[in-house]
């Protein structure tokens, strides 16, 4: 390796990071499965390398890695929505998704979460894509409406409006929109 | 403020996004409203459900993941990088070089290629000089293997002191370009070979280099 690639590997490393643990998690909010979800950071961090020069550039690498992400996302979506879809179905056998609960829940209550999150994630799976990723991205993984704008590029107006109904639609499908009956 | 107002603000108020006095109201009116109390401790439930669903769902990675992934990201890179010129190269460096060989139908795969009287370039010492390799190929060639062996006192820009470059590449499909530029640091001159491996077939390119002072 030469000292001009040491030095562009190095900078990479430096660069990169601090923000691979919010960009790993964005990459398994869009793919929605752990194999496809790191075949998607690893595509962008291939991506970020070959734009080192630009990387280096920008005042605020963490939004520009996830807008790469996001848009990188929207390219393949086809491809990934069909793991997307195969990762709901296993998600529904017994048993896997007790493994992935972290340790510090109450135990009392684990059953009744647990079947909260297993509805929930059937809940989230039955939304269309931008309506299932506004609310990953907003009320699971506290992004502000104006980083989803960073990231995507849709104005601040139409990610609210689309949280609004992306919400209601999901208190549709849980069956636990109150509002229908009132006047 | 009305049940259906509620409704239509119930986001913004359980996001945070409400200034006081108007965020009072709608509080006023949920003290003294029951429907619309259950409406928001619904809302809260479900962003609470959400919070809880996005710790549950999310898989760690390896410990050496990340490691992993950057080196592999780096050493693509870099290799790509090296490539570059094959890759790339229908860019803009086309119309400075000379255009060496051309292909008809699919690349290696045909039996019979008539080569033309090997070309020549004339180049001045110590001046740069593009030279473009033009390949045409009908598929996709992932793996295949340059390698270019160089006359003596001629150097690829980059590569000081080597007199034989190799490495893998790839073919798209269509042409492809390879810009090589060239520097003659002493007025040798001779033979310029460059072939491409696919797959135990090879084809060879050569091109007669003399050097003016
Ligand atoms: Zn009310």
């Amino acid at each position: 390796m030469s000292s001009l690639e040491q030095n562009q590997r190095a900078s990479f490393d430096t660069l990169l990071r601090p923000h691979l643990d919010r960009l790993y998690r964005l990459s398994f909010r869009l793919a929605g499965s752990k194999p496809e979800a790191e075949d998607l950071f690893q595509d962008v961090l291939v991506k970020a390398f070959a734009r080192l020069d630009d990387l280096l550039d920008v005042r605020e690498p963490g939004p520009w890695l996830c807008r790469v992400m996001y848009n990188h996302f929207i390219d393949n979506r086809r491809r990934i929505r069909r793991a997307r879809l195969v990762c709901v179905e296993e998600s529904q056998l017994p048993g896997q998704s007790l493994d992935s609960l972290p340790g510090d829940l109450d135990p009392v209550r684990d059953a009744e979460r647990l079947d909260d999150i297993m509805r929930l994630g059937q809940a989230l799976a039955t939304l269309s894509d931008e309506h299932r990723l506004v609310i990953l991205l907003h009320d699971i993984e506290d992004y502000k409406l104006a980083e989803i704008h960073q990231i995507t590029g849709d104005p601040v107006g139409t990610i609210k409006s689309r949280l609004h109904r992306a919400r209601a639609r999901l208190r549709e499908a849980l069956g636990t929109d109150g509002t229908n009956s009132r006047p | 403020m009305t049940c259906t107002q509620l409704t239509e603000k119930l986001d913004d108020y359980v996001d945070g996004l409400m200034d006081r006095a108007e965020s009072a109201t709608l509080g006023a009116h949920i003290e003294n409203c029951n429907d619309c109390h259950q409406v928001l401790a619904r809302a809260q439930g479900l962003r609470a459900s959400l919070k809880a669903y996005g710790k549950s769902s999310l898989p760690r990675p390896d410990a050496t993941f990340f490691d992993r992934a950057l080196a592999r990201a780096a050493h693509t890179g870099i290799r790509r990088q090296r490539n570059r010129w094959v890759m790339t190269g229908a860019g803009g460096t086309i119309a400075a070089g000379l255009v060496l060989w051309m292909l008809g139908g699919m690349f290696l795969k045909t039996p019979e290629i008539v080569a033309p009287a090997m070309p020549s370039i004339v180049m001045t010492l110590e001046e740069p000089r593009t030279l473009n390799l033009v390949f045409s190929s009908a598929t996709t060639l992932a793996n295949a293997t340059m390698t270019v062996v160089l006359p003596q006192g001629v150097e690829v820009v980059g590569f000081a002191g080597q007199r034989e470059i190799t490495w893998i590449t790839s073919l798209a499909e269509g042409k492809n370009i390879l810009p090589l530029t060239l520097i003659a640091t002493s007025p040798e001159g001779g033979e310029l070979m460059a072939t491409l491996r696919h797959e135990g077939d090879d084809r060879t390119f050569r091109v007669q280099v003399s050097i003016i002072s």
